[in-house]
C-alpha cells in the first residue's frame, strides 16, 4: 500500500526538472548545507586474523553487533547448493552447553535476536541488542561460532524447512526470473546456482556441514562491527576473551568468476499470468574499477531511482508497471547490472521497446546538466542518508571490505560523484549498457508474449 | 541465499529499515526506560496539528504530513480509492506539476514516499537539514488543492492496478493474510472489505471522485504535520505559520460507526490459490480496545507468544513440532500496535506441508495459549517489556526520523496527545500477571478467533 514498493534507500533519484511555468511559484531554495562527517571508525586487527571495527554512533541505547564472514553460497561445490545455508541453520542450534531455546532466551534477554544469514558470499550473525548488552551479545556469538553442537536430532526438521523454501521460492515469477538470469550469466559457476534439487537437500548429511564449517569458517576470514553506543573498553575485554581465542581458519579465498555477456531471450510460461516479469542485463564494472562511480551514477538517471527515466517512461508515463528498477549487483569480482519490471502481460513488447528506447537515447546524446546534477544532488544525499544509521553504517563498511577499497572511497565518493560529466554518463551506457547484449528473461504467458514478439518483427522500429 | 515469503510491507515500522537515531537522551548516565522524545505540540488557527521533535544526530530532516482518512472509511462503491487517492498527490498541485515535486526532492537529495493504512493515509520526505522549509513549502502547496489530469488519473489507475498484481493477483500467497484476514474476520464493511480495490472499482474512478475525496479529507484540520531532524525550532514555527496557517479547514463528515459485533463462535475459512504450492494458515484474533489495560496486556502477549525466536508459538510451532520454518505476526499488519484507530487483529501466519493436519497447528495456538493462562510469571513479563523496550527504540529510531514521525503523528491525531511516546513503556510495566491472564482468557479464546487456510490448487 505504498507509493512506491522498494525500500527507501533502494530507490529513486531526480531526473530533469522541469521548468516550472512562469506563473508559478517556485520552491524556496533553503539555506547553506551543513558538513556531513562520517562516524570515526575504530579498526583493531587480532593476532588469528580476526578484525573488528568499532563505530561510535547516536544517541540511542543500543548497539548493532555483526560478525561477517567471508563464506556463503560461493563456497559450495556444484552438488551442494544451499549446504551453506543449511550450515546457517544448524549452527544457530546452538552450543554442546545452550541448546536453541536457551539461546533465544539469553538474546531476548538482551532486547535482540541472534540471527544468522547465509548470502552468496557472506555470512553474518548479528543482532542489535540494547546498549550495556554488546559485550555479552559478543560472547553469545563467539560461544556459537567457536564451538557449533551442529546436533544431528535437528538436521531433518532443517532440510524440511529448506525443501519447503525450495518449493515455495520457485513459485514466486521474480524468482524465477532471478535464477534463470544468472544461469545465463554465470553458466556452472557458484553465482548461476540459485536453486539446488530437493535430492541434493535430502542427501546432505551433519559431516558435510561439519566439512564446510571447518574448511571456510574462522578468523582470518571474519571481521565484527559493533556500531551504536557501547563501552569500548567492556566490547574489547569481550573480544579478547572469546573471538581473538577462534581458529585462524583458512585465507579468504574466492573462486575467479568472470561472467559473459549472453545475448538471449528466454521465455518462461506461466500460463495466462496477468503481468510478465521482465529482468533484462549484463555484466558490467565492479566496484574496483575507476568508472563505478560513474556507472552509478548512471544507472540512477536511466533507471535506478524513481525520478529516472525508464521509470518516467514506463511507470508515470506509460502506466505499464508498477515496480520498475534498475540496479547494480555485486559478487565478489564480478558485477552485474539489470532492469527489472512486473509488466502488464500485453505491454511486455511495449515495455521492451521503451526500455531499449531510453538506453540508446542516453547513449545517442549526454544528458542535460541540469539533469545530471539533479542526480549528483540526490546520490550525495543518499550517501549521508546510507551512512546515518548503524545498519547502514555496517553495510558501507562491509562493501568496502569486501571489495577490497580503502577509505579514500568512501572520504571521496561524494567528490567523485560530482566530478562525473553528461559526457562521461553517455559513455559507460555506449560502452557497458549495451541492450543487444543483454540477456532478457520474461516469465510470463508465453503464447500472449510470442505473439507480441511476432509482430514487433513483422514492424519496422520505430526510433 | 534464500527469500522471505509473506511478509508485504509487514510491520515495516518496525523491521524495514536500518536505524536512524534521533532520540534526545538526558546527560545524566541514563537509566534503561529513561527515554525522553522531545516533543513541542501546537495548533494552527485552521486545526492543523504541528508536532516537533527536534535531533542533531545527523545532518537530515524529516517531514511527515498525515491525513486523517485511511482505507477504512473509503467510500463503499470505491473499494481502493483511499490508496488510489495516494496515488494522486503526486500527480500535481498548483505550482508543482506531474513529476516536479518528486523530482523537488531528489534533486536536493532527498528521498521521499507515501502509504496508504487502515486510518490515516501518510506522505513524508527526508532531506538535508537546509531544506526544511522547501519541504514545508511543497507539503503546504498539495495540502492547498491538486490540479490532476484525465490523463494522469489514468495513467496511476494503470500503475495502482499493476501493483495489485503484482503484489496480489500474480503472487503466490497474494495478499495472504494481511489483506485477506480483515475480510474473513471482520463483519462491519469499513473493515472488511478489500482496501487494495477490485480493478472494476479502481477503473470506475473519476476526476471529481478525486476532487470531492480531497475537499472532504484533505484539510488542515484533519492532518497532523511532524517535523524531525535537525532543525531549530523558532524558524520551523515560523516556516510552519507561514505556509501552512491560511489553508482553510474544511467540515468533516461524522465518523463512521467502525464497531463490530462480539465474534461468539470460532469462524473458519479455506482459500484456494492456484500459484501456491504448500498449504498455509492465518490466525486472527479480535484486538481489545486501544489504550486499555487488556490492550497493552495484548501487546506483551504478542511478545511473550509471537516475537522473536524464544516466543512461546515460535519454540512450540517451529522447534518442537518442526511443522513450518517461521511463524511471523503481529498487531497491525500495515503498521505497529500504534498507528492505528479501529478494530484490529492480533493475527499470526505460517506456511506447511501437506502432510500436517491444519488442527495439529490449532492445537499448538490452544496448548500454548492455555497454558499462559496458567503459566506467567513475572519474570516472563520482564522479559516481554525488555523486548518491547528494545523494539521501541527501533521504531523511534528508524526510517530516518520517519519510524518516530508515525508514533507521534498517530498519538496526535488519535489521542491528540503526541507526548504519549514518553509513556508507553510505563503503561506496559503496570500489567500484571493477573491481567495478562484475563486478557489471554477474554481474548484469545476459539470463540474470538477466525482461522484462514491456504489450499493451493496448482498442479506441482
Amino acid at each position: 500500500m505504498k507509493l512506491f514498493q522498494n525500500t527507501i534507500l533502494s530507490l529513486f533519484c531526480a531526473a530533469a526538472f522541469l521548468p516550472a511555468f512562469a506563473q508559478k511559484q517556485t520552491p524556496p531554495a533553503g539555506g547553506a548545507a551543513k558538513d556531513f562527517k562520517l562516524s570515526e571508525k575504530k579498526v583493531q586487527p587480532y593476532p588469528n586474523g580476526l578484525k573488528t571495527t568499532l563505530v561510535h554512533y547516536g544517541e540511542l541505547p543500543k548497539a548493532t553487533i555483526s560478525l561477517i564472514i567471508k563464506t556463503g553460497n560461493v563456497h559450495e561445490g556444484e552438488n551442494q547448493v544451499w549446504l551453506a545455508d543449511l550450515t546457517g541453520e544448524l549452527l544457530r542450534e546452538g552450543t554442546a552447553d545452550m541448546n536453541f531455546a536457551a539461546l533465544a532466551k539469553k538474546a531476548a534477554l538482551m532486547g535482540g535476536d541472534l540471527n544468522i544469514s547465509v548470502g552468496m558470499d557472506q555470512t553474518t550473525i548479528n543482532g542489535s541488542v540494547l546498549s550495556e548488552y554488546a559485550p555479552d551479545f559478543i560472547k553469545l556469538i563467539s560461544a556459537l561460532v567457536m564451538k557449533p553442537a551442529f546436533p544431528a536430532s535437528e538436521l531433518e526438521r532443517l532440510k524440511g524447512n529448506l525443501k519447503r523454501q525450495l518449493i515455495t521460492q520457485k513459485s514466486v515469477p521474480q524468482m524465477q526470473a532471478q535464477e534463470k538470469f544468472y544461469q545465463a550469466l554465470y553458466k556452472s559457476g557458484a553465482y548461476g546456482r540459485i536453486f539446488p534439487t530437493e535430492e541434493m537437500l535430502n542427501s546432505y548429511t551433519v559431516q558435510q556441514v561439519k566439512d564446510f564449517y571447518e574448511k571456510n569458517f574462522g578468523a582470518k576470514r571474519s571481521v565484527l562491527y559493533v556500531v551504536g553506543k557501547f563501552d569500548d573498553a567492556a566490547v574489547n575485554a569481550a573480544v579478547k576473551s572469546s573471538l581473538s581465542q577462534w581458529k585462524a581458519g583458512a585465507d579468504v579465498s574466492y573462486p575467479q568468476a568472470k561472467p559473459a555477456a549472453m545475448p538471449d531471450t528466454i521465455l518462461l510460461d506461466r500460463k495466462s499470468a496477468p503481468q510478465t516479469t521482465v529482468l533484462i542485463g549484463l555484466p558490467v564494472l565492479t566496484p574496483k574499477d575507476k568508472d563505478y562511480i560513474p556507472q552509478l551514477v548512471t544507472n540512477s538517471l536511466l533507471g535506478g531511482s524513481f525520478g529516472s527515466r525508464i521509470t518516467s517512461n514506463i511507470r508515470e508515463n506509460k502506466g505499464y508497471t508498477y515496480s520498475p528498477y534498475s540496479s547494480l549487483t555485486n559478487r565478489k569480482g564480478s558485477s552485474v547490472w539489470f532492469e527489472q519490471a512486473d509488466v502488464t502481460s500485453e505491454h511486455t513488447v511495449n515495455a521492451l521497446n521503451e526500455i531499449e528506447r531510453e538506453i540508446s537515447r542516453l547513449q545517442l546524446e549526454a544528458p542535460a546538466k541540469d539533469e545530471l546534477s539533479g542526480i549528483q544532488n540526490y546520490e550525495a544525499g543518499v550517501f549521508v542518508l546510507r551512512n546515518s544509521s548503524p545498519a547502514g553504517i555496517i553495510n558501507q563498511l562491509n562493501f568496502m571490505d569486501l571489495h577490497g577499497l580503502d577509505d579514500s572511497y568512501l572520504n571521496n565518493y561524494v567528490k567523485n560523484v560530482y566530478k562525473v560529466t553528461p559526457e562521461m554518463v553517455s559513455q559507460i551506457t555506449k560502452d557497458y549498457i549495451q541492450y543487444g547484449k543483454m540477456t532478457k528473461v520474461m516469465v510470463g504467458d508465453k503464447d500472449a508474449i510470442q505473439q507480441q514478439i511476432t509482430k514487433q518483427k513483422a514492424a519496422p522500429k520505430s526510433f | 541465499m534464500r527469500f522471505s515469503l509473506l511478509q508485504p510491507n509487514k510491520k515495516w515500522l518496525l523491521l524495514l529499515a536500518p536505524v536512524l537515531l534521533s532520540i534526545s537522551w538526558r546527560k545524566k548516565a541514563p537509566a534503561p526506560d529513561d527515554l525522553q522524545v522531545p516533543v513541542t505540540y501546537y495548533k494552527l488557527p485552521n486545526g492543523l496539528k504541528v508536532v516537533l521533535s527536534p535531533d542533531k544526530t545527523a545532518p537530515t530532516i524529516a517531514v511527515g504530513v498525515y491525513y486523517n482518512i485511511g482505507f477504512r472509511i473509503e467510500p463503499k462503491n470505491r473499494t481502493g480509492f483511499a490508496h488510489l487517492f495516494e496515488h494522486m498527490m503526486f500527480q500535481g498541485s498548483e505550482n508543482l506539476g506531474k513529476m516536479e515535486f518528486i523530482q523537488m526532492v531528489q534533486k536536493n537529495g532527498g528521498i521521499l514516499n507515501g502509504s496508504t493504512r487502515f486510518d490515516f493515509t501518510n506522505y513524508f520526505e527526508v532531506m538535508p537539514s537546509n531544506k526544511l522549509e522547501t519541504a514545508l513549502w511543497a507539503e503546504a502547496d498539495r495540502m492547498k488543492g491538486l490540479k490532476i489530469t484525465q490523463e494522469n488519473l489514468t495513467n496511476q489507475q494503470g500503475v495502482v492496478k499493476n501493483e495489485v498484481k503484482v503484489n496480489v493477483l500474480n503472487q503466490p500467497y497474494g495478499g495472504f493474510p494481511w489483506l485477506d484476514m480483515p475480510q474473513y474476520a471482520n463483519e462491519n464493511w469499513y473493515n472488511a472489505h478489500n482496501f487494495y480495490g477490485d480493478l472494476a472499482d479502481l477503473d470506475s474512478a473519476k476526476l471529481e471522485d478525486v476532487d470531492a475525496f480531497f475537499k472532504t479529507y484533505y484539510a488542515p484540520n484533519n492532518a497532523v504535520l511532524v517535523i524531525s531532524g535537525d532543525f531549530e525550532t523558532a524558524a520551523a514555527r515560523k516556516w510552519v505559520a507561514q505556509y501552512f496557517s491560511k489553508i482553510p479547514s474544511s467540515t468533516l463528515p461524522a465518523k463512521p460507526d467502525l464497531t463490530e459485533p462480539k465474534q461468539t463462535a470460532e469462524k473458519r475459512f479455506t482459500k484456494e490459490d492456484k500459484l501456491a504450492k504448500k498449504p498455509a494458515i492465518a490466525v486472527g484474533y479480535k484486538m481489545p480496545e486501544r489504550n486499555t489495560p487488556e490492550y497493552y496486556a495484548m501487546g506483551l502477549l504478542d511478545q511473550i507468544l509471537l516475537q522473536g525466536q524464544d516466543s512461546r508459538l515460535y519454540q512450540a510451532l517451529v522447534q518442537q513440532k518442526g511443522y513450518t520454518g517461521s511463524v511471523s505476526g503481529g498487531i497491525n499488519y500495515l503498521g505497529s500496535m500504534f498507528d492505528y484507530n479501529g478494530p484490529m487483529l492480533w493475527m499470526s501466519n505460517l506456511v506447511y506441508d501437506s502432510t500436517v493436519a491444519a488442527d495439529s497447528i490449532v492445537s499448538q495456538y490452544d496448548q500454548v495459549i492455555n497454558d499462559v493462562t496458567k503459566n506467567i510469571t513475572p519474570e516472563d513479563l520482564q522479559l516481554a517489556v525488555v523486548k518491547m523496550r528494545s523494539g521501541l527504540y527501533d521504531a523511534i529510531g528508524g526510517n530516518f526520523g520517519i519510524g518516530k514521525i508515525s508514533l507521534l503523528a498517530s498519538f496526535a491525531l488519535f489521542d491528540d496527545n503526541p507526548a504519549r511516546i514518553n509513556t508507553l513503556e510505563q503503561e506496559f510495566k503496570k500489567i500484571t500477571p493477573e491481567i495478562i491472564r484475563k486478557t489471554a482468557q477474554t481474548y484469545l479464546s476459539p470463540a474470538n478467533r477466525t482461522i484462514l487456510i491456504i489450499k493451493p490448487t496448482s498442479a506441482s
